[in-house]
């Protein structure tokens, strides 16, 4: 088949050239894009890929997955989706071998208990399956393209009029949550500028042109402010099962000082920023400063991703460059205790219920590609 | 896009050079590239054929070109031109360079530039901001470029080769641009974007052999040829050449810091699965099944390759380490750039060295700063290597292969039976060493510097690129160790040629016109540059009567047989002495020559006068020249010679009468 394979390298060059942008990472790329390009990979190697069997195809989507997040391991979208589509093939293998939805559902103590041998080999191949499994994609792409307008809808329940916020860097999700706010409602927003990128500047200038009263402020300042803030709204990169961020730096500070005055921090985040990745980064900063001594840590610091210090001190600086070490990271832990709210497309959840959400959308068998 | 490379296999952070020029040219968006190469060629295209840029999905077509003939770059871009590789603009790099440099803006000013004037730029070099003391700066690349502010167009291009001083030449200030920068902040990132009329420049130009003839050429030639460069200065990103071992350090450490983001050891860009790393806090990279003994400490900025075992208690900072490489217990690394597979046993202390692939370091022994072991090499036990101690497997007196002592495994083997033949040097080796101190024979201490630098200077150019005039590269911490130039013979033959030619023409009368043009010819073929060419001319004219009068003369004969010499050779001179620093260098040499002769001092001023009446020199520079304050006590006696102070005195009354005449 000459045919196939010219499409089977044309793919595996689409792959390399999505492999290659998530390694440059210089253009901070949408989650949301990243999200419908991975999927649109992904079924389009469902498409041309060779497989007969339920279970060759999902060893395919594994092995393409794990290439793709090795890539940009801090970008967890990726892994996420790939995640979504072996469970959206599972159900589908399952609706076709003849189980009912119930059987599918491990809702009780006992049949979790008993369920754990019962492996499927999912190896029976069903002509219907790559039109299932393709159409259920579809779905899911529909269901992305509405995630941000599904979050800025609540965003009435939320903020009231005259109130202070405070948010912090650029995120489009915030972006859109304030700005339908700022419809029906007068009210202020605070924005620390989250050097050293400062991308807080752009959030800024997005914001007063719809009228809103915008204030940029240093990242120093967060404390001082705090007391007359009402409320924190902030993004993500990352939902981790716990409920704990991972987040543009920055944002723990943020998230203490939210917590020493009690001001409530809502996080705004699509369903597919949730990773079921093992809680692996530490609080880096303090440990980068007081443990000189290291042995190799079993957690490795996968998420985390720190970019060329250039930002931080120019690289022409000269003499000094050789005597200092100089880190940038790019982002911050922010464990869940300081999580007031997660605003979600399928509504607002406290961080310990995010475990509970994440069984929902992904297998367990997935959790580690 | 079609770039030229040339390759490296030496391993940086235990990637081979030549992938990160690769990737760099990959990312910035080449299609094709095309890798030049004669010295070890089948290794770098075994090594390539199997990496990465190879396989059917790379977006970068890698192409070989293999040729035995190349000497340098211009032998390279001339067989490009005969082969008519190139047709449309491409990117010319080095297989030594480093960089995350996004191309895509410097190449749209280039288009735009040669849509507006169409063909008259020919180059884009692309430079780096970076101040003076900079760790990656090096001595041996280090540039003063003038440029006008407003087009970038690069007006002067000079290595400072560690001078204090500069000259340049004064049309550049005199010309119309508005505003001229001097910069001396900038670092030669070695990528130049060039158009198709490069190639063929080059095979014009047949003398040129490097990027930098190239450079100087178009320069000096710029109103005849019309050709003009363009530079690009970039702050943010990361560009670096690779020129010698303290380059090599500085940019190793710039990788692990992350400088060079993305091109990061734990993002394995070259998709081999012997490369991936983890990145943990300080900048610790570690590879596959690394172990790790107890009580070790890892302190900052280590990269560590797959396989490797550490004992306990080592201490370990600043380093990278090779894959599969065995250390022992209680041993210290810092700054220490092991390759693969090297051999460390315990207590052993190495600090600021390189140990190339598969070398052992047998117990208790001290590697003090700038040692290099090349392949196999065994030192030990007990013993301290001084500072700067270079080791290899081949014999001393072998020097022409000496650039093969770097990962040459083939050579190695082919050595192994000469090796048998001859004993190695205990004292140098230790005991139970096997090694020869490089070239490091009964010389005594400036040319042991000199040795050293040149190694951590070119020998780590693996490549033809043939720096002829800069093998005695210099480490940025001795400033002042270059102290002959190479082509001080040339000037001896080529300053006798030039006498010679001078008889001739004064014997068969032949006409000022065919002098120069032989002149020319000669200095082309010496490869003379202007400022000796001026010394030599002067040098050579006031000899001139010494020697048709048996010397012994005193100043009254020698000038009256100089003066008719000189007017005769009038048309000589003028076409030489153009620019203001020409004056200056003529009249440095000829107070060299009068400084030499102390008899025929006395005639300096009437010299001097005929000089000016023949309307050669001009009085402002020789005002310059008198009062130059920093000559030495010979030449300050010089000056206080009464007919020349007269004479001063009178050019000084001339000016001011011809300034007040403008007045009136």
């Amino acid at each position: 088949m000459p045919g196939a394979a010219e499409r089977g390298s044309e793919l595996s060059e689409q792959i390399e050239a999505f492999v290659a942008r998530l390694r440059g990472g210089g253009e901070r790329p949408r989650s949301e894009d990243t999200a419908r390009q991975t999927m649109a990979l992904l079924q389009k190697i469902i498409e041309h890929g060779r497989w007969g069997r339920a279970g060759e195809l999902m060893d395919l989507i594994r092995t393409e997955g794990q290439r793709m997040t090795a890539a940009q391991p801090s970008e967890t979208t990726v892994g996420n989706m790939v995640r979504r589509v072996l469970k959206i093939i599972r159900e589908e293998y399952g609706r076709l071998h003849g189980r009912s939805e119930e059987s599918d559902q491990q809702e009780s103590l006992h049949k979790l208990l008993t369920s754990g041998g019962l492996s499927e080999d999912f190896s029976t191949p069903y002509p219907l399956l790559r039109a299932n499994v393709i159409e259920a994609i579809n779905e899911l792409l529909i269901e992305l393209e509405g995630t941000t307008d599904n979050i800025a809808m609540q965003a009435l329940e939320h903020i009231h009029s005259n109130e202070v916020i405070m948010t912090i860097g650029y995120s489009r999700t915030v972006e859109a949550f304030l700005k339908e706010a700022a419809r029906k409602r007068k009210f202020q927003v605070i924005v620390a500028e989250c050097a050293p990128f400062c991308q807080g500047h752009e959030m800024a200038v997005r914001l007063s042109k719809e009228n809103i009263e915008t204030t940029v402020m240093s990242d120093a300042a967060i404390f001082a402010v705090m007391s007359r803030v009402n409320k924190v709204i902030i993004g993500t990169k990352t939902i981790l099962a716990n409920g704990a961020l991972i987040a543009v730096s920055g944002t723990h500070t943020l998230a203490l000082a939210a917590k020493h005055h009690s001001t409530p921090l809502i996080v705004c985040a699509p369903m597919f920023k949730l990773s079921p990745q093992d809680n692996k980064m530490v609080p880096v900063f303090l440990t980068l400063l007081y443990s000189r001594l290291i042995q190799f840590p079993n957690e490795e610091d996968s998420f985390h991703k720190f970019v060329s210090p250039q930002e931080v001190l120019p690289f022409t600086e000269g003499e000094i460059l050789a005597k200092i070490n100089v880190h940038c990271p790019v982002f911050d832990y922010v464990p869940p205790e300081l999580i007031t709210l997660f605003i979600s497309n399928i509504g607002g959840n406290a961080p310990s219920y995010i475990y509970r959400l994440m069984s929902e959308l992904y297998h367990p068998d997935d959790y580690e590609l | 896009m079609r770039p030229v490379g040339e390759a490296a296999l030496l391993p940086m952070a235990n990637v081979a050079m030549i992938d990160y020029t690769l990737e760099f040219l990959t990312a910035t968006g080449v299609e094709e590239t095309f890798v030049f190469c004669c010295w070890k060629s089948a290794e770098i295209k075994e090594h390539l054929q199997k990496s990465k840029w190879c396989r059917h999905t790379s977006p970068n077509t890698v192409r070989f070109v293999t040729s035995d003939l190349y000497r340098s770059l211009g032998d390279v871009l001339r067989d490009v031109d005969a082969k008519s590789l190139v047709r449309s603009d491409f990117i010319l790099v080095t297989g030594d360079v480093v960089s995350n440099f996004n191309i895509s803006r410097a190449l749209e000013e280039h288009k735009l530039r040669r849509k507006m004037e169409k063909n008259v730029s020919v180059m884009t070099m692309i430079f780096k901001e970076s101040s003076p003391g900079h760790h990656a700066r090096c001595h041996e690349d280090d540039i003063i470029v003038a440029m006008d502010s407003a087009t970038n167009r690069v007006l002067h291009y000079q290595r400072t080769q560690g001078l204090k001083r500069f000259r340049f030449p004064m049309s550049l200030f005199q010309s119309l641009i508005e505003n001229v920068e001097v910069r001396h902040d900038l670092l030669d990132c070695h990528i130049s974007i060039c158009s198709p009329q490069v190639a063929e420049l080059f095979t014009d130009n047949f003398d040129y052999q490097t990027r930098d003839d190239f450079v100087r050429g178009l320069l000096v030639n710029e109103e005849i040829l019309g050709n003009q460069i363009h530079m690009h200065v970039t702050t943010e990103q990361y560009g670096a050449h690779i020129c010698n071992l303290l380059m090599y350090k500085a940019v190793c450490s710039d990788i692990i810091r992350r400088w060079v983001y993305p091109l990061t050891p734990e993002m394995n860009f070259t998709d081999d699965k012997n490369q991936s790393y983890t990145h943990s806090k300080h900048n610790i990279y570690r590879g596959v099944d690394v172990s790790l003994g107890h009580g070790s400490v890892l302190e900052e900025n280590i990269l560590i390759g797959q396989g490797t075992v550490i004992g306990s208690n080592c201490f370990v900072t600043n380093s990278v380490i090779g894959q599969n490489c065995r250390i022992g217990d209680r041993v210290i690394l810092d700054g220490a750039f092991l390759w693969d597979r090297v051999h460390i046993a315990d207590n052993v202390e190495i600090c600021h060295s390189v140990i190339c692939d598969e070398a052992e370091v047998k117990e208790k022994v001290k590697l003090k700063p700038r040692c290099v072991l090349s392949s196999q090499v065994v030192v030990g036990p007990d013993i301290t290597l001084s500072e700067g101690t270079v080791i290899s497997l081949h014999p001393p007196d072998e020097e022409e292969e000496d650039e093969d002592q770097f990962s040459d495994d083939s050579g190695v083997n082919k050595m192994e039976s000469k090796v048998k033949l001859k004993g190695y040097n205990k004292k140098d080796v230790g005991s139970e060493g096997r090694g020869y101190l490089w070239k490091a024979d009964d010389k005594n201490e400036e040319d042991e510097e000199e040795q050293r630098q040149s190694l951590w200077g070119p020998a780590l150019h693996s490549e033809e690129e043939s720096e002829s005039d800069s093998d005695l590269s210099l480490g940025s911490e001795e400033p002042d160790s270059r102290t002959a130039s190479p082509q001080l013979d040339d000037i001896k033959v080529f300053q006798n040629e030039v006498l010679g030619t001078l008889q001739r023409g004064e014997e068969e009368n032949i006409s000022c016109d065919n002098l120069v043009l032989e002149i020319n010819s000669l200095k082309y073929a010496y490869n003379i540059g202007l400022k000796e060419m001026m010394q030599v001319l002067s040098k050579v004219i006031l000899e001139f009567p010494l020697q048709q009068l048996d010397a012994n003369l005193d100043s009254q004969n020698y000038f009256s047989a100089l003066l008719p010499l000189l007017k005769n050779w009038t048309p000589l001179f003028k076409n030489y002495i153009k620019r203001a620093s020409d004056h200056l260098n003529a009249l440095f040499a000829i107070e060299e020559f009068f400084l030499e002769h102390d008899s025929l001092c006395t005639s300096i001023a009437k010299v001097l006068m005929t000089f000016y009446q023949l309307e050669i020199l001009e009085e402002d520079v020789i005002l310059n020249w008198f009062s130059l304050r920093d000559t030495s006590d010979k030449g300050k006696q010089l000056r206080k010679n009464q007919r020349l102070q007269k004479f001063i005195q009178w050019l000084e009354e001339a000016e001011e009468e011809s300034s007040d005449g403008d007045q009136d």
